[in-house]
């Protein structure tokens, strides 16, 4: 049981637990928080499962963990551990089922007053389209060799296809397509789950919400996004459906069966791996890079779902809705960072997390270099989400990593016990916030009461210099499975 | 008797599954499985489609995480809930069986995939077995 009293408070809203707490740990872990939000963090085992992950092999600096943590299995979801390339391990547990999983925010011309009249008609021509809920298909069905294009070349194939523009490539992580992505890595069962799914947003917190553009925090960030006050965008959170799930599912069966001969031993099953460099930790890399840009394929192509829905009810063009950015929050990625005042290669897991780069880095698209890397937290349903700009502090703290949205603080059961699913559709409603879902079960299990208050959280990366507050968005319509 | 119930978990699904013998065992978490997907008692009859599978695996522990694995890959690959199984082998590293699905058009619940996270295949006091199993929802 681990206690309050084991932290020791670092530098503001940083906590660390030393790696002598537990013979096994190879580096301290450490938690951005408020003292307050340490109580509730306490409350689940999150912080011992980020123990656990600062038992790794080649774990660098810290295993980490932002405000919106909670208990997840083997890792803790809001988590950040960067092992040492190429002999540190790789772990799926460290990304997650849902690989790359991530937010695309798309914006308008359009002010609230210009789209106001006509949010419901729009919200249905979205839910139209937009193949949601469980188990649902979409209308895009690839064959093997088409499905091997989009799992090799991600955003970049559908752009091709005319499911997008060249400037969605520029805007989106890592241009949409990671190049070491192996699509022979991928099983044919993974392929199975994937082959009706592209262009389809899924259940549980996946949306496509439209917002308006509250409140500006950061004048030069937000002009730099091109964001102004009352301008209408749409936030698109889903990730890579059955085929990532498959992928992951695959791998963490093969590496629990090869741990022993690499003389592995981890306290969680779920924290199975194989250093990067093995013959399983490099097919799992090309297979994980495979699924990332499968879900960078599937975010476009519903992107070109609400540019179509958007153009046949405000007319205009297909391009007049742009890509702002768009992120991923489940992903591992070859990275340089400062360790010990030198400049290593690390494996930068993140599960739960937002890559956060600051001003000046390559990385970050050339017309938002000068501000840093925009990175968007979207809230819960009903509550606000945010635009901010990734800062260079987060290099040293967080191997340039913030936090991913709100955070779970209420199990799915207890929120379907406490929550009626139409009076929180009726209260929001009356806020101006309009609901369009195919499952009232759905509604209950993602009540903004549910989850943590997205701003405290957004306050402490903020607060912490990991990432400036840029711009509020306010939900009009959203749009779930 | 075999018997499964729902436990906490802050975003996922914890199921404790309970049986005093192993094939019992097994089908509990089948039924709890199927519970999840079809939000209830499956309907229809489960004669729709027929499946044999064959998983291995290192231990019980792990035979039965795979086995679910297994089972859910065909059931949103084939959008058909496998309510009856006949074992035909079950060892600690390997299980042979047939699935007797029905067709449905949809899932009440769409489950990532069935986690290694919690599960221990233990014997209880009264001679039970029992695991927790944590679904990724």
């Amino acid at each position: 049981m681990i206690k309050i009293t084991d932290m020791r408070k670092k530098a503001p809203y940083m906590w660390e637990i030393e790696k002598s707490f537990r013979n096994d740990m190879n580096v301290p872990a450490r938690i951005f928080a408020t003292r307050e939000m340490l109580d509730d963090v306490l409350k689940d085992r999150s912080v011992e499962q980020l123990v656990n992950v600062a038992t790794l092999r080649g774990i660098q600096s810290a295993a980490i963990v932002m405000p919106d943590v909670h208990e997840g299995y083997g890792f803790p979801i809001g988590g950040v551990a960067a092992t040492l390339w190429p002999s540190g391990v790789i772990s799926p547990g460290g990304i997650g089922y849902d690989i790359n999983c991530g937010v695309r925010l798309v914006k308008s011309q359009l002010e609230l007053s210009d789209v106001k009249s006509r949010i419901k008609l729009l919200g249905a021509a979205l839910y139209t389209s937009i193949p949601s809920g469980v188990g649902k298909g979409g209308d895009i069905l690839l064959s093997e060799s088409k499905l091997d294009e989009v799992l090799r070349y991600g955003a970049r194939k559908m752009v091709q296809k005319d499911y997008g523009f060249e400037a969605d490539i520029e805007h989106t992580e890592s241009h949409g397509c990671l190049d070491n992505a192996d699509p022979d890595m991928v099983s044919s069962h993974a392929k199975k789950r994937g082959e009706d799914q592209l262009g389809t947003m899924g259940a549980g917190n996946h949306f496509v919400e439209v917002d308006v553009v509250e409140e500006i925090y950061d004048e030069e960030c937000a002009k730099a996004y091109g964001l102004f006050e009352n301008q209408v965008t749409v936030l698109i959170h889903t990730g890579s459906r059955g085929l990532g799930h498959q992928v992951a599912t695959d791998y963490i069966k093969i590496m629990m069966g090869k741990m022993r001969d690499y003389g592995i031993v981890v306290p969680d099953r779920e924290l199975a791996c194989a250093p990067f460099d093995s013959p399983e930790g490099q097919n799992y890399f090309g297979a994980m890079a495979a699924a990332a840009n499968f879900a960078w394929a599937n975010r476009q192509a519903i992107m070109h779902s609400v540019r179509l829905a958007w153009r046949d009810i405000f007319g205009g063009r297909l391009e007049d809705l742009e890509l702002l950015y768009d992120v991923a929050h489940n992903i591992a990625k070859i990275e340089t960072h400062m360790i010990d005042g030198q400049p290593k290669k690390v494996i930068v897991h993140r599960k739960g997390a937002t890559r956060a780069f600051g001003p000046g880095n390559p990385e970050v698209p050339q017309n938002y270099r000068a501000v840093g890397q925009p990175v968007i937290i979207p809230g819960s349903m009903g509550t606000a989400s945010f635009v901010l700009a990734g800062a260079n502090r987060s290099m040293e703290l967080s191997f340039g990593s913030s936090c991913h949205g709100a955070g779970r603080q209420m199990s799915r059961s207890e929120a379907k016990r406490r929550v009626d699913a139409t009076s929180i559709i009726s209260e929001l409603e009356r806020r101006g916030i309009h609901i369009q879902a195919g499952s009232l079960k759905g509604v209950a299990e993602e009540a903004p009461q549910a989850y943590k208050d997205v701003e405290s959280v957004v306050d402490v990366v903020h607060q912490a210099g990991i990432a400036k507050k840029v711009a509020k968005l306010r939900p009009l319509m959203v749009i779930k499975g | 008797m075999r018997k499964y119930s729902y436990l906490e978990h802050i975003c996922d699904i914890r199921l404790k599954v309970e049986a005093d013998s192993m094939d019992e065992f097994f089908k509990a978490a089948l039924d709890g499985m199927n519970s999840i997907i079809a939000g209830g008692d499956v309907e229809g009859s489960p004669e729709d489609s027929v499946m044999k599978i064959c998983v291995e695996s290192m231990d019980y522990t792990c035979l039965l995480i795979d086995f679910l694995s297994e089972v859910l890959l065909l059931t949103q690959s084939h959008y058909s809930i496998f309510s009856r199984i006949d074992i035909e082998s079950l060892t600690s590293s390997r299980i042979e069986a047939v699935l007797h699905g029905t067709f449905v058009e949809g899932f009440d619940e769409d489950i990532k995939a069935v986690t290694y996270h919690e599960a221990e295949v233990t014997k209880n006091e009264q001679g039970n077995y029992e695991s927790v199993i944590v679904f990724d929802i």
